[in-house]
């Protein structure tokens, strides 16, 4: 007599070894191969909240004075205030809003250069979401990253988002005029600086008034 | 709170692995994080369990492996670790300057891991 029994369940176990940010690393490449594709350089503009990234931009679009040849992508949680703030200055913009996520990530960006005008954009500007955590792990496929901080964030910015200042090209110390005020040494803050990324010009900007503005434009490559 | 989207994409795995292998039901997983990456461990695993609520992985236990730091000097050669055992954000700034020689050309060969490294289920 043959007894059919039931088995147990069988448990078992699945090796793997998934990359969990291997995903947006793919697409942030596809997003450079379109950009080079359409000739177009790139430029991730991240900072804390309030460090000044939207006046920074402001005060680009202002001296490189290219109209529309300049696109921006605004990134903003829920609102279009940024935008409507670049828009002023001439510039293609489009707005991502991206709900409740505290970063900008390569698959937002490639829908945004799929959904937007490029012909004729010679540099695209990327304002990221305000933060200097998340942002570092989300590569979007620029071709350089600009970490903005400002004097009013207090003295130790640097030294406690190490990351994201070693993975800048341009770091911009933002509201220089208010350093006295602040009592913060912008010089300890470009020694921190230096000291894990000494290749990353460092430069003190008031992005109101202009000043530094010449010296970020010639560090990112372009001729005003 | 890209721990939000770090576990979006860990559920979206292994319930996708889980059902190509004709699992029934998950026990537990297992993830590799480096300590030198921007993620907050514990807030993984909150995610993770919230999210795998309602489907076959409810319950299933969320295991994290902590990998550790490890560089190498461009300037002097120096390999191995680099940071004290602390999570202390402050002694991440150490982690991106070679202990040895004091160069900031240092290269992380370790402990910026994000990855889903096992699934154990029934079928």
């Amino acid at each position: 007599m043959k007894i059919i029994k039931s088995k147990g369940p069988e448990i078992f176990d699945i090796e793997l070894e998934k990359d969990l940010l291997a995903k947006n690393r793919a697409l942030a490449k596809e997003n450079r191969k379109k950009l080079d594709r359409s000739k177009i350089i790139a430029i991730d503009i991240m900072g804390s909240i309030g460090s000044g990234k939207t006046s920074l931009i402001k005060a680009l679009l202002k001296k490189l004075n290219m109209g529309e040849a300049i696109g921006v992508i605004a990134g903003d949680l829920t609102t279009t205030i940024d935008a409507e703030r670049i828009e002023e200055e001439g510039a293609r913009v489009i707005q991502v809003n991206t709900g409740k996520e505290c970063h900008l990530d390569a698959n937002l960006i490639h829908q945004a250069i799929n959904g937007m005008r490029l012909d004729g954009v010679k540099i695209l500007l990327i304002e990221n979401v305000g933060n200097l955590i998340c942002p570092g792990e989300f590569p979007l496929g620029a071709h350089k990253r600009v970490v903005v901080t400002s004097v009013t964030e207090g003295p130790y910015m640097i030294v406690k988002h190490p990351y994201i200042f070693k993975e800048a090209d341009v770091i911009v110390l933002n509201k220089i005029d208010l350093a006295k005020a602040m009592k913060v040494n912008p010089y300890q803050l470009e020694k921190d600086a230096r000291k894990i990324n000494p290749h990353a010009p460092f430069i003190k900007v008031n992005a109101l008034s202009g000043k530094g503005i010449p010296q970020v434009i010639h560090a990112l490559g372009f001729i005003s | 709170m890209h721990e939000f989207s770090i576990a979006s994409e860990i559920v979206r795995n292994v319930l996708d692995v889980a059902e190509k292998n004709s699992a029934r039901k998950i026990l537990s997983i297992r993830l590799d994080i480096g300590e030198l990456s921007l993620i907050n461990v514990e807030q993984v695993a909150h995610w993770v369990q919230a999210l795998f609520k309602g489907t076959m992985a409810e319950g299933a236990e969320v295991k994290i492996k902590t990998i550790k730091a490890a560089v190498q000097c461009q300037s002097c050669g120096y390999k191995g670790r680099n940071i004290p055992d602390s999570r202390d954000i402050v002694q991440h700034f150490a982690a991106f300057i070679c202990p040895k020689c004091g160069s900031p050309g240092v290269k992380i060969e370790k402990g910026r891991e994000c990855m889903l490294r096992k699934i154990q289920a029934e079928r």
